[in-house]
């Protein structure tokens, strides 16, 4: 394990020589903008849906394009024939994933602290956060694996955005009704809004330890049964190196 | 060091093995070859021997023991250079050099081994603007880095001027001379010929010769010389057998004609790799 640290510090100089730590603050950036223009209640509204949108888009992306720069340069092989196990490998794309979650965390809590005077419960976001990162850095990894070139990703991006993302946001502004909204907690997204929906209001405890228990399991079959065993199926595909 | 039995491989998509049942050995301290037309599968197989390509037939046996008992440790002690370069293109040489050095428990300096290879002064240049062969020089440092026992070479000097394939060559044999093993594919011949202890040549899924270059060419060769000489203007070339040239006959010619050229009917790898697997070097 003692690669991690080289391996996570490799990937922070990756993505910011690759441009896409400047990509994510600019996303950032953006929603502090778009924060401006909210206030009092709608603003408590709009900051869960900003770290949700964060934590699941943002990094389900971030971690297909640096699988797809590594692909593409073969420096995924290079890496494989070092003594890095796949274990270290996929642990430390978790670890810069959820690092960079909280770097948003950070960043956006302190601007609108200082833009708005809004707090929220801090120690309610942080683990939510992490989880959702967790479970979506998997879904990213998953993603990656199955797309042929960086467009299919996308595609399968889009698709996974329609089908899961977009319910819990109808829900989360009160589009579809709270009847049809209770089972939506086994969609991903959906349970992860609400872990993150605690920072501004109230969610029945059940709704918290099924949403933090079923996203945990979630990632622990993601990585033992998917992630990891199609590991070097990944790494082997397309002809070359 | 490495013992394989009967190896065949099929990948997942396709029908036919593209390696069909092959044994070879690679002993310690030797340069081992490994040649074959292009698609016959020499990259296949090194990616077997280093644990890429996992799910091969037969036995493989690293220092006694099943490739497969070893875990990630494998690596502290094996090279890889792959057939394409690999390096992160918006990092420097250096800095990606740093990057998988940080992965080892034994590294190296690299400083010399850029200096020989002459990227010392690009050395700050990002790699994906590097030339080509600079690239595969980079790659060949890449696979020292952690001062292997062994080293696998894809094609190392392919694509390389002939002063750097030189140097490279150099640094093979010193590895070899420092008790490195090694295992390389190539197309181009005289380097294999120059570097090798043994070479197998590899076609169609299996192995069809086992050698050293030097028995290969006595095998395949004509043990006789050919001479040539002038004689009222008329070029006239003479074959003499190992038990002609013996003979009074074959002193005399040397002794009276105007010798031209005097040639072994010794042949050459590429002859003996176009022979034994049936097909033509493309270069
Ligand atoms: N990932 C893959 N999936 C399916 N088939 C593959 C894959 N990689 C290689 N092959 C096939 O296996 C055969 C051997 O390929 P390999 O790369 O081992 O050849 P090679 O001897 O190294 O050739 P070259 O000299 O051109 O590098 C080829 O027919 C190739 O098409
Ligand atoms: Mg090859």
């Amino acid at each position: 394990m003692s690669r991690l640290i080289p391996l996570v510090k490799g990937e922070f100089d990756r993505l910011n020589k690759y441009n896409l730590f400047t990509a994510n603050f600019v996303v950032l950036l953006l929603w502090v903008g778009l924060a401006w223009f909210f206030e009092g209640e709608e603003l408590k509204m709009f900051l869960p849906a900003v770290f949700l949108l964060d934590a699941t888009m943002m990094t389900m992306l971030m971690v297909a394009a640096t699988l797809f720069y590594e692909k593409q340069e073969h420096t995924l092989n290079s890496i494989m024939v070092s003594p890095v196990s796949e274990d270290e490998y996929l642990l430390s794309k978790i670890i810069v994933n959820i690092i960079n979650s909280l770097i948003s965390v950070f960043f956006i809590s302190a601007a609108v602290y200082f833009i708005k005077d809004v707090t929220y419960d801090y120690l309610k976001l942080v683990p939510a956060v992490i989880v959702v990162t967790v479970v979506h850095t998997l879904f990213g990894i998953r993603l990656s694996y199955y797309a042929k070139n960086f467009t299919s990703m996308l595609v399968n991006f889009i698709v996974y955005v329609f089908l899961f993302l977009f319910p819990s946001l109808f829900a989360l502004l009160d589009i579809i009704g709270p009847e049809m909204a209770r089972f939506l907690i086994i969609l991903p997204p959906e349970a992860s809004r609400i872990l993150i929906t605690t920072i501004v209001q109230e969610v029945e405890p059940w709704k918290l330890l099924f949403g933090y228990g079923y996203l945990l399991s979630l990632s622990f079959i993601f990585y033992r049964f998917i992630v990891k065993p199609k590991f070097n199926d990944f790494l082997m595909r397309e002809t070359g190196v | 060091m490495i013992k394989v039995r009967n190896l065949k491989f099929k990948y997942p998509k396709n029908k036919e093995y593209t390696i069909n049942g092959i044994d070879f050995e690679i002993e310690d301290g030797e340069v081992f070859g490994f040649l074959g037309p292009s698609a016959s599968g020499k990259t296949t197989t090194q990616k077997i021997l280093i644990k890429l390509l996992k799910n091969f037939e037969g036995e493989i046996e690293y220092y006694g023991k099943p490739l497969a008992s070893y875990g990630d440790d494998f690596y502290q002690d094996i090279g890889v250079s792959f057939e394409m370069p690999i390096s992160f293109s918006k990092l420097t040489a250096m800095e990606n050099l740093e990057f998988f050095k940080r992965l080892y428990q034994r590294t190296v300096d690299v400083e010399p081994l850029l200096k020989r290879l002459g990227l010392w002064e690009d050395r700050d240049k990002k790699a994906g603007e590097y030339s080509k062969g600079m690239k595969i020089r980079l790659n060949f440092i890449r696979a020292l880095i952690n001062n292997p026992k062994m080293l696998f070479l894809d094609e190392p000097t392919n694509g390389l001027d002939p002063a750097n394939a030189r140097i490279m060559k150099d640094m093979i044999r010193e590895f070899k001379e420092q008790g490195g093993t090694v295992f390389l594919t190539s197309h181009i011949m005289s380097d294999v010929d120059e570097l090798c202890d043994r070479v197998a040549f590899i076609a169609d899924g299996k192995l069809r010769e086992i050698n050293s270059p030097r028995n290969l060419k006595i095998k395949y060769g004509r043990r006789m010389v050919k001479v040539e000489y002038r004689e009222g203007g008329r070029l006239i070339t003479r074959e003499f057998s190992m038990e002609e040239i013996k003979t009074q006959a074959f002193f005399d010619l040397l002794k009276e004609k105007d010798i031209e050229t005097i040639h072994s009917g010794e042949t050459t790898l590429e002859e003996i790799f176009i022979k034994v697997t049936g097909v033509a070097l493309r270069e």
